[in-house]
């Protein structure tokens, strides 16, 4: 461990810039092991067409036809690789062949621009990443050819990527070296996508591209490489992937593994859920405000974490789910109405023409008081 | 399919609600649910009205 210290360049030790303790946050993938689950606290989910899912927090799924493939953190209760206690499992639920030209069942990460404007992508200046993570699969046939694709916010550049699972039932880490790409248009500084990281389960032709490897970037939408495996295709397939890992440099380095409150509030940035449960005790107080007129409240949340942008609001119906206490009395309610506007910071909830009256000046809270009663705000990429 | 909702503060909507799942979307650009809203209003659709006071 050459250490050098001289009056030109101070103190250098070279050689030791990849070991396993340098570089925190180096990693531009957030939750690459697949710890946070704020939306199904582990639960399956089955893939549908509506909107974009998430199985683990800040990885989401697609797919053209519903009830294809299901996905869940720690899938089939396997082992994950040393230094891991988390994975999300894909799991086949059909033999889905052949797949259409135009086909996408894929689970990705889109990174926001803020985290990935110093790579210059787009310019002279782009910087060469790793993209690292471990995977395990069965059921298919092996060794098996498997491919993704980083892309722009425009999906109009490419960089498909392969790589191979040697056996069934075996954790492998992968590493695939990507040349920063000095053309099209990258999201800058932003809080729009940044990269989009795709890994491939079904791929249909027309996303499906020679490997970058071989062919460079493309200034085509492709998702996968040409004649990756379909997972889907064999009922009951599986496919595993944890440590996932972004990273600058032509090396990848040791998992980057962050505390798990840190890691959680960067899952926050892009959704945050509040209700019973949550905490102890089971009954949570979601916020506090005042009647500004006998039937009209407003209440006020902060958010824990600064979110990307104003966000989605959705509340669980339950059965007197939510109570509304004011001095001297209380009300329950099955959803909590939403008539306000939001900000990155704060939440509005009214109660306007529900069966809530005080009187003008009440101070009320809101309580989370069922199981299952509970609050979202979604501000994903 | 999309309804807007009422601006209590009167004027005009600002949030829409998605009626497959009851979420609440405000109207702001950098919100990916949002655009899937102007998406779907670009190919055509019309949002039911929001309720009156």
């Amino acid at each position: 461990m050459p250490i050098v210290l001289n009056g030109t360049d101070g103190i250098t030790q070279a050689d030791q810039f990849n070991s396993d303790s340098t570089f925190g946050f180096k990693n531009r993938i957030i939750n690459g092991a697949m710890m946070i689950d704020q939306r199904n606290a582990g639960a399956s989910i089955t893939n549908d067409t509506t909107n974009t899912q998430f199985p683990v927090d800040r990885f989401g799924i697609w797919g053209q036809v519903a009830s294809k493939y299901t996905a869940q953190q720690n899938a089939g209760s396997v082992t994950p690789p040393a230094g891991f206690t988390n994975y999300l499992g894909i799991t086949s639920s059909s033999a889905y062949t052949p797949l259409g030209a135009n086909d996408l069942y894929m689970v990705a990460q889109q990174i926001e621009g803020f985290n990935t404007a110093d790579l210059n992508w787009g310019t002279a200046n782009a910087k060469t990443v790793t993209l690292s993570f471990w995977v395990r699969s069965s059921g298919l046939t092996y060794p098996a050819t498997f491919g993704g694709s980083l892309q722009n916010s425009a999906v109009n550049r490419s960089y498909p990527f392969a790589y191979t699972i040697s056996a069934a039932n075996t954790w492998e880490q992968k590493s695939i070296t990507i040349p920063g790409d000095i053309s099209g248009t990258w999201v800058g500084a932003t809080n729009g996508i940044g990269i989009r990281v795709w890994f491939a389960l079904g791929v249909g032709t027309n996303y499906s591209g020679t490997a970058g490897a071989v062919a460079g970037w493309a200034g085509a939408d492709y998702r996968s490489v040409t004649s990756a495996t379909n997972v889907l295709a064999t009922n009951g397939a599986t496919l595993y992937i944890t440590g996932v890992q972004l990273e600058v440099g032509s090396t990848a380095t040791s998992f980057d593994y962050r505390p798990y409150t840190t890691e959680l509030q960067l899952c926050q940035r892009y959704f945050q859920t509040y209700g019973y449960g949550i905490g102890s005790p089971n009954e949570v107080p979601l916020g506090t405000g005042y009647y500004f007129t006998s039937v009209e409240a407003i209440v006020l949340a902060y958010f824990s974490v600064t979110m990307r942008t104003k966000p989605t609001y959705s509340s669980a119906t339950v059965t007197n789910g939510y109570r509304y206490s004011r001095p001297g009395a209380s009300t329950t309610i099955n959803s909590l109405p939403y008539y306000g506007t939001s900000s990155q910071s704060i939440a509005f909830f009214g109660d306007i023409n529900v069966p809530v009256a005080g009187s003008a000046g009440n101070a009320v809270v809101i309580i989370a008081e069922q199981p299952g009663a509970r609050v979202n705000f979604s501000a994903e990429l | 399919m999309y309804k807007l909702m009422r601006n209590i503060y009167g004027g005009a909507s600002n949030v829409v609600t998605r009626t497959t799942d009851g979420a609440c979307i405000p109207f702001d650009p950098d919100n990916t649910d949002y655009q899937a809203y102007l998406k779907w209003v670009a190919e055509g659709n019309t949002p039911l009205p929001a309720d009156t006071p």
